[in-house]
C-alpha cells in the first residue's frame, strides 16, 4: 500500500474520531497519557504482529494496523513469493529497516514466541485452519471474512477461541462504525417496536464452486507453495485459474459460497440487530423471487434479498419493527421512519466502510481479554446462518434448522452438509 | 465381453454426468431418486478420470450410503483422491464407514494415515480407541499426535483414561498433542457434570511439561471447573509475574460466576499494580455484577492516572445516582483525558433517578460544574428546557454555547423558536454556528416535520441570503412536502446563492415527489448551470428509487425528451436496462428514433427483450421497428483469459444464446459468469468464434464489454 493511502487511514480515523464526539466510541485502554511525548509507544506496551496471508485486503488491514502507534509487524507468511516480498517491502520501508521475516509456512511463523497477534487474510479456505492453529498457538487473531467454510467450523472456531482463551475478531469491520451500530441499537432496544423483519443484502446467492481443473506446470515451491495453497481444500492438480484466493473453495466446497460473501457482513448486521449474537434462524426457505427468508424462534424474520433498498450505498440492511424502521448503508448515511428515533443523537457518518475503528477494538481487547466487537461467537452464529441458507439454497428446499444441537430436523442430506473432510495432514 | 463393459461403464458413466449435470438435490427428491444417483456415482468411481471421480464424492457425501463406502475405501491409498473420498465418508452416517476407516488405518502410512485418522475423530468413532491407542505409539510423531487428538475427540471412558496414562510419558510434539485430547476429554467431562474428574485432568495437564498455551488452557479450565472453588486459582493466576497466566486469568475472570467472584477481584485491586488493578477494571466491568464495589469508587477518585480511567468507567457502566457527585468532581478536573472520561461515563450512567439529581442540581450549579450538567441534560436527552433557555444569555460563552446544543437534543416543537432566534437574529454572533448546528439537529427530529419547516420558512424573510442558504440546507435534511415546496421556490427565486444550494438540495432527495420539481427545473433552469444538475438529479431518481414501472418508463421518457445533451440521455438508456419490463422497452425502441442515440438505444432494446425472455409477447414486432430480425445464434468457440491463459467458456457462453445478436450474461462482470478470474491483474479478453444465420464470424470483446456479436459478411 502506498504511502499516500496510509496517510489518507490516518487523517481519516484522526478526523472521524474528533467528529464522532457524541457517537459511542471504544475508549482506548491505553491512555494518552502513557504516551511517550512525542506519541510513541514503549517497545514494552507494543503488541508485535504477523500477517498470513496478506493480498488485496490484507493490504488494507495492514495499513490499518501500521496506523495504530501501539503496534509492531515484524513477519509475514505467504505462500506466494510475490506477496511476500511485497509486504516485507512496504513494512520495512514504514519502521526504516529490514527486519520484517519472511515465511512460507504459517506454522513456522507461529512458532516465534515474540508475535502476540496474527492478522489472517488468506482466502477464506484458509481462514477457520488458519485460525484455530493460530490459536493453539497461543496468538489473538484479526480474521477476515468469511471466517468459516461450513458449520462445524463455525463452532469449532467459537469453541477453540473459548478454550484457549485467545482474542478473535472477525474482519466485519462494519459492527465498529457509528451508524450500523447505531441502526442495530434501535432494532434490539425495542425503538422500532416490536422487531417484524430485518433485511440483508447478499451480494449474489449463486454458488460459486471451485472445481479440479486440467494439470498445469506447477511452479516453484518457493514461488508458489501449491500445496500449501491447497491446505485443507480437497487435492486437485496444479492450475493457475485457481490461485485466485479470494473465490477458491469461498463458503466451503460443497455447496459454494451463495449467501457468504456479504452475508457475513449483512446477515452479521442482522443477527446483531435481533440480539442473536449467540443463536441463528431455525427455519430457512429457498430463494423465491429474489428473496431468501429465514425466520428467528422469536418470529422475526430475516430476508436476505438482491432488491429494493434505498440508496445508501453497499452492503444495506433494513430493520422493521411494528412502529418504524432503518435502513443504512455504506454512504455512512441511516433513513430512518420517523426523525423522532434518533432522540436527539448524533451519529457521525462514516463512509467507505474503514476498518480502522474494528482495527482499535481488537487492539484494545488484546490488552484487557475483553470480547471484540466480533468475536468468535458472533461471528459463529452469524456465519451458520448463512451456511444454512446456502444450505437451503443447494438442496432448493425449507429446512428447520436448531441451534442448540446444531441440527437440520429431519433432513439428513443437510445434516450431511454441516461439514467438509479436511485434507490430511490438516485438522481444526 | 470387454467391449459389453466398456459400454457398461460408458452409459453409466454418462448417466451419472447427466444426473451430476442436473445439480444437487432437488425439492421433494425421494430415497429412490437417492439411491439411483449413488448407483450412477459408484460408478464414476470405478471408471472415470480422478477428476470425474472428485466431484462424484462430493455427490456421495450427500447421497452415499453403505453401498458406496467400499469404492471410497479404495481411494483411502490414493494419494491425489483420499481427500475427496474422505469427504464422503465422512458424511455417510452408516457405521460401515466408520469400518472402513477403521481398516484403512491398518495399512495406510503418513500423511493418508493421518487424514484417516482424523476422520476418525471426526466420526468420534467409540470402536476406534484400540487403533488409535496403539498409533499413539506410532514412529512417526504426527501420526500419534493425530491419534491423541482423534481419542481426545471421542471423549469416552477407554480414551479418556488412555489419554491420562500417556501424558507424562509421550515424547515432545506428541505430548502436546496427547494434552489437546486430555483437555477435551475434560470439557466433555464438564459437560457431563463430571467436574472433580475434569478438575483432575486439567491438574494433570498443568503439572507436565508442556507448551505453555496448553498449561493456560488446562489452567482456564482447573478454574472453571472447580467454580467459586476456583477463586483462589483464579486469583494465584492474577498474581502470577507471567503475562501469559496474568491473561488467562483476566478472562477466566469473566467467565467464572458468582457474585464472591466479584469480591475477589475487587478485593485484589488494592494489592496489584497500577496496570494490573486497570484491567482488572475492565474484566470486572464486563462482568456486569450491579452493584460498584466502594474500592473502585475509591480507584476513581484518586490514584494512578490509568486505573482512574479504568474505574470511572467502571462506575460509569454500572453506578447509579449515588455516584454522580464522584464523577461530576472528575469531570471538572483539570486533567482533559480524566474529565471526558467522566463526562461519558455521566452520560451513560444508569436510572432515572440520575436525571432528576442533575435538574436539581442545575439552579446552584455555577462555572464547570454548570457547564457539565448543561451538556449531560443535552446528553441524556432531560427536560430541562426553562433552565437551557435561561442559560442561552448566560455571560459565559461556553456555558451559551452548552446550552444551544443540550437544547438541539431536547427542545420540543412549542419552544423551537429559542433556537430560531439565536440563528435568524444573534444576539452574540459568536453563537450563530453552534445555534446553526442545534436548530439543525432539532428539526431533524421533529415529530411534525411539516409545522418545523414551516417555522423555518416564517424565519426566512429576517435572515440574510448565507442564513437563509443555512435554513436551506437544514429544510433537505428534514425533507417533506414544504422543504421540497420551498427549496423549489428557492432555486426559481433571484438569488444565486439558494439557487445553487437548491438545486444541490433537490440532486439529493430522498424521496420521488422531487421529480416533478426536477423535471421542471430541468425544463425551465433560471440558468444553464442548473439544467445539467437537475436533469441528473431526475434521472437519479428513476434509476435509484422504488417505484411501479410505469412511473419509471414514463420518467425516462420525460428525461428522454427533456434532456438535450447525449451524457444524460445515456444515463436513460442504462436506466432502462437495469429495469427490463414492458414498459421501459417501449421507451427504449422510441429512443432508437433519435439518431444520435440509434445505435445505444438498440442495444438496451435487445438486452431489455434478451432479459424478458418469453415475457415479451411483441418482441418480434418492436425487433423489426428497430431495423432487426431474429437470428440464429451458434457459438463454436469461446475463450476467456489473457495472454497464453485462457479459460473455455464455449459451454457458459452457449447457455445465455437467444435469437439475437447480443449475449447478455448473468453478471456485468465476466469473471462472476465464467466461474472466476483466469488471469488475476492481467488485462483479458473474451474471443468468439459464431455463426449468425448460417455465417462464420470472430469478435473480440474486452472485460465485462456487451457482447453484441457484429453480422457477419
Amino acid at each position: 500500500m502506498s504511502k499516500k493511502v496510509m496517510q489518507v487511514h490516518r487523517r481519516r480515523f484522526l478526523k472521524t474520531a474528533l467528529s464522532a464526539g457524541a457517537a459511542v466510541m471504544a475508549p482506548q485502554i491505553i491512555p494518552s497519557s502513557a504516551l511517550g511525548r512525542d506519541g510513541a509507544v514503549a517497545p514494552s506496551e507494543r503488541i508485535v504482529l504477523g500477517g498470513i496471508g496478506i493480498g488485496n485486503r490484507g493490504t488494507y488491514d495492514l495499513g490499518c494496523f501500521l496506523d495504530q502507534r501501539d503496534v509492531q509487524f515484524v513477519a509475514v507468511c505467504d505462500v506466494k513469493a510475490v506477496r511476500r516480498n511485497a509486504v516485507k517491502k512496504m513494512v520495512d520501508q514504514k519502521y526504516g529497516n529490514q527486519n520484517c521475516g519472511m515465511y512460507r509456512d504459517f506454522r513456522e511463523l507461529l512458532d516465534r514466541t515474540d508475535i502476540d497477534a496474527v492478522l489472517i487474510a488468506t482466502g477464506p479456505n484458509w481462514h477457520a485452519t488458519a485460525a484455530i492453529n493460530a490459536a493453539k498457538a497461543g496468538k489473538d487473531m484479526y480474521c477476515e471474512k468469511p471466517c468459516t467454510k461450513n458449520i462445524a467450523q463455525s463452532l469449532t472456531l467459537a469453541e477453540t477461541m473459548r478454550r484457549t482463551g485467545r482474542v478473535f475478531q472477525a474482519g466485519t469491520q462494519r459492527r465498529s462504525l457509528p451508524h450500523f451500530a447505531f441502526a442495530c441499537e434501535l432494532a434490539r432496544t425495542g425503538k422500532l417496536g416490536k422487531l417484524k423483519t430485518v433485511y440483508a443484502h447478499p451480494a449474489g446467492m449463486t454458488a460459486t464452486m471451485s472445481g479440479w481443473l486440467a494439470a498445469e506446470q506447477e511452479p516453484p515451491k518457493d514461488v508458489v507453495d501449491w500445496d500449501m495453497y491447497l491446505g485443507p481444500a480437497a487435492w486437485r492438480p496444479f492450475n493457475a485459474k485457481l490461485l485466485d484466493g479470494f473465490n477458491f473453495e469461498k463458503g466451503g466446497g460443497l455447496v459454494g459460497g451463495g449467501v457468504l460473501e456479504w452475508g457475513s457482513h449483512c446477515v452479521d448486521l442482522c443477527q446483531w440487530a435481533v440480539g442473536a449474537d449467540n443463536t441463528s434462524p431455525v427455519e430457512y426457505n429457498p430463494p423465491k423471487d429474489g428473496r431468501l427468508v429465514a425466520r428467528y424462534a422469536s418470529g422475526v424474520e430475516l430476508v436476505i434479498r438482491e432488491t429494493g433498498w434505498l440508496p445508501l450505498g453497499s452492503c444495506p440492511v433494513r430493520f422493521e419493527g411494528e412502529t418504524g424502521w432503518v435502513e443504512a448503508g455504506d454512504s455512512g448515511k441511516l433513513v430512518l421512519s420517523s426523525p423522532e428515533l434518533l432522540a436527539g443523537r448524533s451519529v457521525a457518518e462514516i463512509d467507505g466502510y474503514p476498518a480502522t475503528f474494528h482495527v482499535r477494538n481488537f487492539l484494545d481487547c488484546v490488552k484487557s481479554r475483553s470480547q471484540p466487537k466480533a468475536n468468535a461467537e458472533a461471528a459463529c452464529y452469524a456465519h451458520i446462518a448463512c451456511h444454512a441458507a446456502n444450505i437451503a439454497i443447494s438442496l432448493g428446499r425449507k429446512l428447520a434448522y436448531d441451534p442448540m444441537k446444531h441440527e437440520f430436523i429431519g433432513d439428513e442430506q443437510a445434516n450431511r452438509l454441516r461439514s467438509e473432510a479436511l485434507r490430511e495432514p490438516w485438522r481444526l | 465381453m470387454y467391449k459389453t463393459r466398456f459400454w457398461t461403464h460408458c452409459v453409466a458413466l454418462l448417466a451419472a454426468l447427466i444426473l451430476l449435470a442436473g445439480g444437487s438435490t432437488q425439492a421433494g427428491e425421494d430415497q429412490n431418486a437417492s439411491k439411483e444417483k449413488e448407483r450412477a456415482l459408484i460408478e464414476v468411481l470405478r471408471s472415470a478420470s480422478p477428476a470425474e471421480k472428485a466431484t462424484a464424492c462430493k455427490q456421495l457425501a450427500i447421497h452415499g450410503s453403505k453401498e458406496a463406502v467400499p469404492e471410497l475405501a479404495r481411494l483411502l491409498a490414493d494419494e491425489q483422491l483420499a481427500s475427496w473420498a474422505r469427504i464422503a465418508l465422512e458424511a455417510i452416517p452408516d457405521p460401515a464407514a466408520d469400518e472402513a476407516l477403521r481398516n484403512a488405518t491398518h495399512s495406510l502410512k503418513g500423511r493418508l494415515l493421518i487424514g484417516a485418522i482424523n476422520s476418525i475423530g471426526v466420526r468420534r468413532d467409540a470402536n476406534a480407541v484400540d487403533q488409535l491407542t496403539g498409533h499413539l505409539k506410532d514412529q512417526d510423531s504426527e501420526v500419534a499426535s493425530a491419534s491423541a487428538v482423534a481419542l481426545g475427540r471421542v471423549g469416552n471412558a477407554a480414551a479418556t483414561k488412555t489419554l491420562r496414562q500417556s501424558l507424562a510419558g509421550a515424547a515432545g510434539a506428541v505430548r502436546t498433542a496427547v494434552a489437546e485430547g486430555c483437555i477435551l476429554c475434560a470439557e466433555r467431562l464438564i459437560a457431563e457434570g463430571k467436574l472433580s474428574e475434569a478438575a483432575e485432568i486439567y491438574d494433570e495437564v498443568r503439572r507436565t511439561d508442556v507448551p505453555r498455551q496448553k498449561i493456560l488452557e488446562a489452567t482456564r479450565g482447573a478454574i472453571l471447573a472447580r467454580k467459586s472453588d476456583g477463586i483462589p486459582l483464579l486469583i494465584e493466576q492474577l498474581r502470577s509475574s507471567d503475562h501469559g497466566l496474568f491473561q488467562i486469568g483476566l478472562s477466566t475472570a469473566r467467565e467464572l460466576a458468582g457474585r464472591e467472584v466479584a469480591d475477589a477481584l475487587a478485593t485484589e485491586l488494592a494489592r496489584t499494580t497500577p496496570q494490573r488493578a486497570a484491567l482488572l477494571l475492565y474484566a470486572l466491568a464486563d462482568r456486569r455484577e450491579s452493584v460498584v464495589p466502594p474500592a473502585v469508587v475509591e480507584a476513581a477518585k484518586s490514584g494512578p492516572k490509568e486505573v482512574r480511567i479504568a474505574a470511572i468507567g467502571f462506575v460509569g457502566r454500572l453506578g447509579d445516582a449515588s455516584s454522580l457527585s464522584t464523577l461530576l468532581a472528575i469531570a471538572t478536573e483539570a486533567d482533559a483525558e480524566l474529565a471526558q472520561t467522566a463526562k461519558t461515563a455521566l452520560a451513560g450512567l444508569p436510572g432515572e433517578k440520575v436525571n432528576t439529581e442533575i435538574v436539581a442540581r442545575l439552579p446552584g450549579a455555577e462555572g464547570k460544574t454548570l457547564g457539565v450538567l448543561i451538556e449531560l441534560v443535552g446528553q441524556r436527552r432531560i427536560d430541562a428546557t426553562v433552565a437551557l433557555v435561561k442559560a442561552v444569555d448566560h455571560p459565559d460563552a461556553a456555558i451559551r454555547s452548552a446550552a444551544l446544543t443540550a437544547l438541539g437534543a431536547t427542545v420540543g416543537p412549542k419552544e423551537l423558536s429559542v433556537l430560531v432566534s439565536p440563528v435568524v437574529a444573534p444576539k452574540n454572533p459568536g453563537d450563530v454556528e453552534v445555534a446553526g448546528r442545534a436548530l439543525r439537529a432539532a428539526c431533524i427530529r421533529m415529530p411534525d416535520r411539516e409545522a418545523c419547516a414551516a417555522e423555518l420558512v416564517a424565519a426566512m424573510p429576517r435572515a440574510s441570503v448565507s442564513t437563509k442558504s443555512n435554513l436551506l440546507e437544514i429544510l433537505g435534511a428534514m425533507g417533506g412536502p414544504k422543504a421540497l415546496e420551498t427549496i423549489g421556490a428557492a432555486v426559481k427565486g433571484s438569488d444565486a446563492e439558494l439557487q445553487d444550494t437548491g438545486s444541490r438540495l433537490l440532486g439529493e432527495w430522498m424521496t420521488v415527489d422531487a421529480a416533478p420539481v426536477l423535471l421542471d427545473l430541468a425544463k425551465n433552469p433560471p440558468s444553464d448551470k442548473y439544467q445539467v444538475r437537475a436533469m441528473r438529479g431526475y434521472i437519479r431518481l428513476a434509476r435509484q428509487f422504488s417505484m411501479s414501472d410505469r412511473q419509471r418508463a414514463e420518467m425516462c421518457q420525460n428525461a428522454l425528451e427533456a434532456s438535450n445533451r447525449i451524457a444524460e440521455q445515456k444515463l436513460v438508456l442504462a436506466v432502462l436496462e437495469r429495469y427490463p419490463n414492458a414498459d421501459t422497452l417501449k421507451v427504449a425502441v422510441k429512443a432508437t428514433e433519435v439518431p444520435a442515440l440509434k445505435e445505444d438505444a438498440a442495444r438496451v432494446t435487445l438486452a431489455i427483450i434478451q432479459k424478458l425472455g418469453g415475457k415479451s409477447a411483441d418482441a418480434q414486432e418492436l425487433l423489426a421497428k428497430i431495423g432487426l430480425d431474429p437470428v440464429k445464434v451458434e457459438i463454436i468457440k469461446a475463450e476467456y483469459g489473457a495472454g497464453t491463459t485462457q479459460r473455455d467458456v464455449t459451454e457458459a457462453l452457449q447457455r445465455y444464446v437467444r435469437d439475437l445478436p447480443l449475449i447478455t450474461l448473468p453478471s456485468p462482470s465476466y469473471n462472476d459468469s465464467f466461474g472466476g478470474d483466469p488471469a488475476p491483474g492481467a488485462t483479458k479478453q473474451l474471443k468468439v468464434r459464431y455463426r449468425i444465420n448460417g455465417k462464420a464470424g470472430d469478435a473480440s470483446f474486452a472485460e465485462n464489454a456487451f457482447i453484441m456479436l457484429p453480422m457477419p459478411k
